[in-house]
Parts: structure tokens; C-alpha cells; sequence
């Protein structure tokens, strides 16, 4: 069945990150089951307007300014006239917003549900409740979701969040996680070193992701197996922090601090290595590890968030947040490694190839946009009725203040004279096609 | 048929649908885990800080009420709180002292200076807002004392607390005081008072066990002066304090059945950051 998805988010190409990762990927293999398929977010740099990516996909960078953390200003109503016409122009059967961070997102959601169009939202991430920021966020997400006909979270830790947080009826929730492209994350053990260890290490170098733990492992390890040596791709404030361990130290010569990778060159930097070090204290799903397990690298990972439910046991070890707890494993993986009972690569990317990819994705996606297809959108009465269960009155007045713009716009912009884009002739809509796509990542 | 037993992984489920709920959902969720229930006696005593520091910046005015209608000799004044300072003193050192060798020397040479400075400046300081009319003068001493009392540490590790800010306002508050009294030496008497009340005192105060009978005498203390100014104004007084040590305490206590804090596996571990920040 053909439908027109339109996914809504701030971040995407040329931003890099697990989000837009999962944007394209999902687009890609949905207009290869043929539907049509385009992107809303915001100006990059000189990046404005339409642009068409691999098989037709089109990709709308609209004249926004960017305020905070690569977000959209959340002003919810100035930008109605403008997503309105490409809803219409598009012909929108489906708003996807992706990310609880992103305020595009969320006004796409708004826009589309006064509009009568469906609305399925993916959260990408995890949130606290501790602070008032948190309960703030939190409030926000609720009202937003509250209209919204679906939500898909990428792990049951998500899900379980996400219920909590914003309060959504968890049969309206759908856990359907990540993917990796194995063709593209596959091993080549003739890269590793033969005489030394290699620890990979591919994060932001940020204080959520741990790089205090690392710094201290990396201040441990060292003297301890002379044949350990560290790679570290990725940036970030905090990255002083291992600059200073690798001074005082003098270590230089066995930890290389690469700064930010492209995405083509990560699965290069991955397959240098033995063993992949994942530190974060919080994560919805943790795309980097499956990418380090598809490489074939054994992975040592905090367990927090929904990062023990990714990897099946014998691919993983999974340790506490702490310095020793981490030691241990990574001594474990070492040892491991050295007595030759690590996991064969090829099969690491077999078993992942089988547990993670896009298309199974895409065919659970489909599962939720026909699932919501048969729903009743309502009455602007129930609308606003279900707006109102966050129990956020003065929310209300926003709503209204949006459905007045759509109804004074349909009087002076009317629908019948905003032309209709055309398809992009796509000519090999089939299976298979996919691969290329892949390569053009690549 | 039946089903494999769900299992909460993201690869093994692929016989239920998306969006199953399974009967473990939510179960690590915790509720209150580093909650620690408080008494009302434990809420009274923290509470009665707060008191001490309302109590403080009311005597404070209320020396600045006596200085400015001449009611006393300012001498007077200048003796009796430097005595009370020189026995806080003496206690401060003794009875609190942590051990290290203390320089008595250093102390008295910072006395010196503020004593040289502050006689100074106090000419400066009593025309300072000459052309600001009293009420203007007395809302912002009000205000700052409100400030002062906001953001005055009184222990609790709270992002609100500023201890610099706190003293400022205090500060602030006191030269606006002393710019309406009548002569320097007025001035110099009251800036005197209000570092020993806002910088010194808290410092002693810090090191006293909280207790009930202390409160008591400040309280009655500042209660008797108070009624030589304005009897309204001790009721308002009184009032404050028994809202603040009695009722607040007792809504604290009572509301702390509806604390609700939730945790789970979606929470972000806490690590000792190496160098302080996040």
C-alpha cells in the first residue's frame, strides 16, 4: 500500500547521530517498498530549500533559524502557514516526528493533528525525573503526545520511560528498535594489530557518555597490559579530560585521539580494534555498540537504560557504571581474547545481520502506519478534548490559535490553489535496490 | 499454541506484536529509594535557622531605630556589641578551635583596617542617598533584607543558595540604613553593627548545635525591644516566628506522605566526576 509519510525532525543530514541515522535509513527502505517518503527540518548553514537525496528522496530545509542545541525556536504557530502548504502540496497521509528534543517535531505533530492528518511520533531517547527541568520536558512531551495516534520507542526501557513521562496509553506504544547495516559495519580482522590489543572507543566526548570512566580506565589499564593501546574517535567538551590522562601519563604513543569521524570512516576506525568500549550512563538503545558487535569486536558496556536488551549475552559484558566493575570486564574481554574464546567476527555479523536490519524495521513500521490508518481522526471537539487530558488548560488557547490560522488560511490560501508535487519517477521500486542506497552512504 | 515466554530483550519477541505490554512492565520502576522520613521535631530545629536569621535582621533594625530617633547613646551601642563580639570571639577560638595554629595577629590587623576604612568612609556613607526620599530607602532595605534571607546558607546544599549574594543584600541593606542617620560617627556605629550581625555571627551560629532554648532567648530578646517600638509590630513579629518554627514544619511533615519519586533503569548514572563539573 502506498502512502505519503512526511518525517519531521530537527536533526538530519548534514547533522550526524543516531537520529538521523535512523531518519534516512527508515526513509530509504520505505520508498523502497513504495511509498513516498519526505523530510522536513531546518536550514543548515546554506542548505535551504528542497533537496533530493538517493532515490528520490526529497528533503525540505526549511528558513528557520536555529536557537538552541541545533532546535528550532518552539514557537508551535509561526510556521503553520509554511508546513501547512507542504502537507497539502505533499499530499501528507502520515506526520512521523521523530525525537522529544526536536520542536519541528513536535509542531508537525500539532499542525498535522488540527489538520486531520495522522501523527506517529519516535522518541529516541530517556529522560529523568528528578529536576525541574525534567518536569518541565516532561509536561511538554505529554501535551504533545497526548493528541498524537501512535508512538514508537527504540527499547522496552524506552517504552517504559515514555509511558511514565508523558503518560501515553502504552497499548499506543510500540517498541521497535534500531538497525545496523551489516554490509556496511562488516569485519575486517586483516585492519587489527597483531601483536597489541586495540580499545576502540567511538562516542562524544560529553559527560553523559562517560568520559570521566574512561579516563580513569584508560589511567588503569595502561600500566597494567603494556600490549593495550586505545583509539578514540569523536569530540566534545570533555575531551581536555583525556588529553590530560594521556599527558600526565605519557601516552602518548598508545592512545590516538582521532576528534570527530565521518560516518564512512567509523567502520574503518572499528575494525583497528579488539575491543569496543562503551561508557554512557544513559541510553535509549546505543546504536554503537551494535555497530561494534557487527564489526565483530568484543563490547564492553556500562548496563544502563535499554543497553542490556540489545546484545544477546555471549556478544556482550555488561558491567555496573563504576571504574572497577568496568576494569573487571574489560580484564575479562582481554583475557578472553587472548585465550582465543572470543566470538569469530564473521559470526558476530552473521547473528547481528539476523537480530538488526532496516527492512525488518520498515516492516514494523508499516505494521503501525496501518494500524493507525483505520483510526478516526474526530471532531475538532475531540481534538481539543484530548489536548485537554494533560490537564494544561492554557494550551488550549494555543490549539485554537492554530486551528483559527489553518481556517483563515484556507480562506486566502485555499487549498485548491496550491499545486500538488509532483512523484519523483522513481524506476526501480523493487526490493534489492537497497543495497544501493546503502552505497551511497558509504 | 502457545507463545515462548516474552522476555524484556529487543531480539527474541518477534512472536508478539510491537506494541505487547507484558505483565513485568514497569517492575523495576522504585519509588522513594532515598527517602528518609522527617519528624517535626527535626523540621522545627532546621527551621528555627531560619528564625535565628529573622531574629538577627531585626535587631539590627531595631538599633538602627534606636540610633536614628536618638533614643541611645551610640557609644553605648558601640561597647555593648563589641563586648558580645570580643565573648563570641573568645568562644569561637577556644571552644571551636579546629587545631590549627591561629593567628591572633591577623585577626586584629583585619579589625584595624575595617575600623580605619569605616571611619573614613562613614562620612561618605550618612549623605550618600540625600536625595532619596526615606520611603524609597526603606522598601529597598526591606527588599534586600527579603534577599538576604532567600539566599542565606542555612545549610542545605540547594542550588538557591549564594552566600556572597546573601551578604551583599545584607550589605546593601545596612548602607541604606546608615545613610539616614544624622552623623558619621551614627553611620560608623551602625556598619560596625552590621558586619558583626551578617558576617560574624552567622559564623559562630554555624558552629552552635541547633537547639530550642537559644531560639527562645533570641526570640524573647528581640521580642521586649520590639515592644518599646511598636506593639503591632511584635505581634507581626511573634506571629512570624510561630508560622515559621511551628506551622511550616508541620505542613512540611504532614505533606511528605504524597512524595513521589520515581526511578528506574532510564536513569542516569551518577559517576565522581574528576574534575567538579558535569
Amino acid at each position: 500500500m502506498s502512502r505519503t509519510i512526511c518525517m519531521m525532525s530537527d536533526f538530519f543530514y548534514p547533522n550526524m547521530g543516531g537520529v538521523e541515522e535512523h531518519i534516512f535509513n527508515l526513509s530509504q527502505c520505505l520508498l523502497d517498498n513504495g511509498n513516498k517518503v519526505i523530510i522536513v527540518t531546518h536550514s543548515y548553514g546554506k542548505r535551504i530549500g528542497i533537496r533530493y537525496m538517493t532515490n528520490g528522496l526529497k528533503v525540505y530545509y526549511l528558513p528557520i533559524k536555529v536557537v538552541y542545541n541545533q532546535c528550532i525556536l518552539p514557537t508551535l504557530l509561526c510556521n503553520v502557514p509554511l508546513i501547512r502548504y507542504i502537507f497539502i502540496r505533499e499530499n501528507v497521509d502520515i506526520v512521523h516526528g521523530h525525537s522529544a528534543f526536536s520542536a519541528l517535531a513536535h509542531e508537525g505533530l500539532l499542525i498535522g493533528n488540527m489538520m486531520g492528518i495522522k501523527t506517529v511520533f519516535t522518541d529516541h531517547s530517556l529522560f529523568g525525573f528528578a529536576d525541574a527541568s525534567a518536569v518541565i520536558t516532561n509536561k511538554l512531551l505529554e501535551i504533545s503526545l497526548s493528541a498524537c495516534n501512535h508512538c514508537i520507542c527504540v527499547s522496552y526501557t524506552g517504552k517504559e520511560n515514555t509511558v511514565l513521562r508523558a503518560r501515553v496509553n502504552k497499548e499506543r506504544v510500540s517498541v521497535i528498535p534500531n538497525a545496523v547495516d551489516t554490509y556496511m559495519f562488516h569485519p575486517m580482522p586483516y585492519l587489527r594489530s597483531k601483536e597489541n590489543i586495540t580499545i576502540v572507543i567511538v562516542s562524544r566526548l560529553v559527560y553523559r557518555k562517560g568520559v570521566d570512566l574512561m579516563a580513569q580506565i584508560i589511567a588503569e589499564i595502561c600500566p597494567k597490559y603494556a600490549e593495550v593501546n586505545f583509539v578514540i574517535g569523536g569530540d566534545g567538551p570533555k575531551r581536555w579530560l583525556i588529553e590530560e590522562i594521556r599527558e600526565r601519563n605519557g601516552l602518548q604513543h598508545r592512545i590516538s585521539l582521532l576528534g570527530t569521524l565521518e560516518h564512512s570512516q567509523v567502520k574503518n576506525v572499528l575494525n583497528q580494534g579488539h575491543i569496543f568500549l562503551n561508557t554512557s550512563l544513559t541510553e535509549a538503545y546505543c546504536m554503537a555498540i551494535v555497530e561494534a558487535a557487527s564489526c565483530g569486536l568484543l563490547v564492553v558496556s556500562t548496563k544502563v537504560g535499554g543497553i542490556p536488551e540489545v546484545l544477546p549475552e555471549e556478544l556482550i559484558y555488561l558491567t555496573e557504571p563504576t571504574v572497577p566493575a568496568l576494569m573487571e570486564g574489560l580484564e575479562t574481554a582481554i583475557h578472553d581474547l587472548k585465550n582465543g574464546k572470543s566470538v569469530c567476527p564473521y559470526v558476530c555479523n552473521n547473528r547481528i545481520r539476523q537480530l538488526y536490519n532496516w527492512e525488518n524495521v520498515t516492516a514494523r513500521t508499516e505494521i503501525v502506519y496501518d494500524r493507525i490508518f483505520g483510526e478516526k481522526q474526530g471532531t475538532v471537539r475531540e481534538r481539543y478534548e484530548r489536548y485537554l487530558s494533560s490537564g494544561v488548560w492554557p494550551f488550549l488557547a494555543i490549539v485554537s490559535f492554530c486551528h483559527l490560522v489553518l481556517t483563515f488560511l484556507e480562506i486566502f490560501v485555499p487549498r485548491k490553489n496550491i499545486d500538488i508535487a509532483k512523484n519523483f519517477p522513481l524506476k526501480s521500486s523493487k526490493k534489492g535496490s537497497i543495497k544501493n542506497t546503502q552505497n551511497f552512504i558509504k | 499454541m502457545t507463545r515462548k515466554p516474552w522476555r524484556k530483550n529487543l531480539y527474541e519477541n518477534q512472536e508478539y506484536p510491537d506494541n505487547y505490554t507484558d505483565n513485568s512492565f514497569l517492575q523495576e520502576l522504585k519509588v522513594n529509594v532515598h527517602f528518609k522520613p522527617i519528624t517535626f521535631r527535626d523540621g522545627a530545629l532546621g527551621a528555627t535557622l531560619v528564625v535565628h536569621e529573622l531574629c538577627t535582621i531585626t535587631a539590627f533594625v531595631l538599633i538602627y531605630v534606636y540610633l536614628y530617633n536618638e533614643w541611645i547613646d551610640p557609644n553605648y551601642i558601640f561597647y555593648w556589641t563589641s563586648s558580645v563580639t570580643m565573648l563570641g570571639f573568645a568562644i569561637y577560638r577556644i571552644k571551636f578551635s579546629t587545631g590549627e595554629k591561629h593567628m591572633f595577629g591577623h585577626d586584629l590587623q583585619t579589625v584595624l583596617i575595617f575600623l580605619v576604612f569605616g571611619q573614613l568612609f562613614s562620612p561618605v556613607l550618612y549623605t550618600l542617598t540625600d536625595t532619596i526620599s526615606t520611603d524609597t530607602i526603606y522598601t529597598m532595605t526591606f527588599l534586600m533584607m527579603l534577599v538576604h534571607l532567600i539566599f542565606f546558607d542555612y545549610g542545605v546544599s540547594a542550588a538557591i543558595v549564594s552566600n556572597s549574594l546573601s551578604l551583599s543584600a545584607a550589605v546593601f541593606a545596612s548602607i541604606c540604613l546608615s545613610s539616614r542617620l544624622t552623623s558619621p560617627y551614627q553611620a560608623f556605629i551602625l556598619m560596625t553593627v552590621s558586619i558583626k550581625c551578617f558576617v560574624l555571627f552567622p559564623l559562630l551560629r554555624n558552629k552552635i548545635k541547633k537547639s530550642f532554648s537559644l531560639t527562645i532567648i533570641f526570640v524573647t530578646l528581640v521580642g521586649y525591644f520590639l515592644l518599646t517600638v511598636s506593639v503591632l509590630m511584635t505581634f507581626i513579629f511573634i506571629f512570624t516566628v510561630v508560622f515559621l518554627n511551628v506551622v511550616c514544619p508541620f505542613l512540611f511533615t504532614k505533606y511528605q506522605e504524597y512524595k513521589d519519586n520515581i526511578y528506574g533503569p532510564w536513569d542516569e548514572a551518577i559517576v565522581q566526576t574528576i574534575d567538579g563539573t558535569e
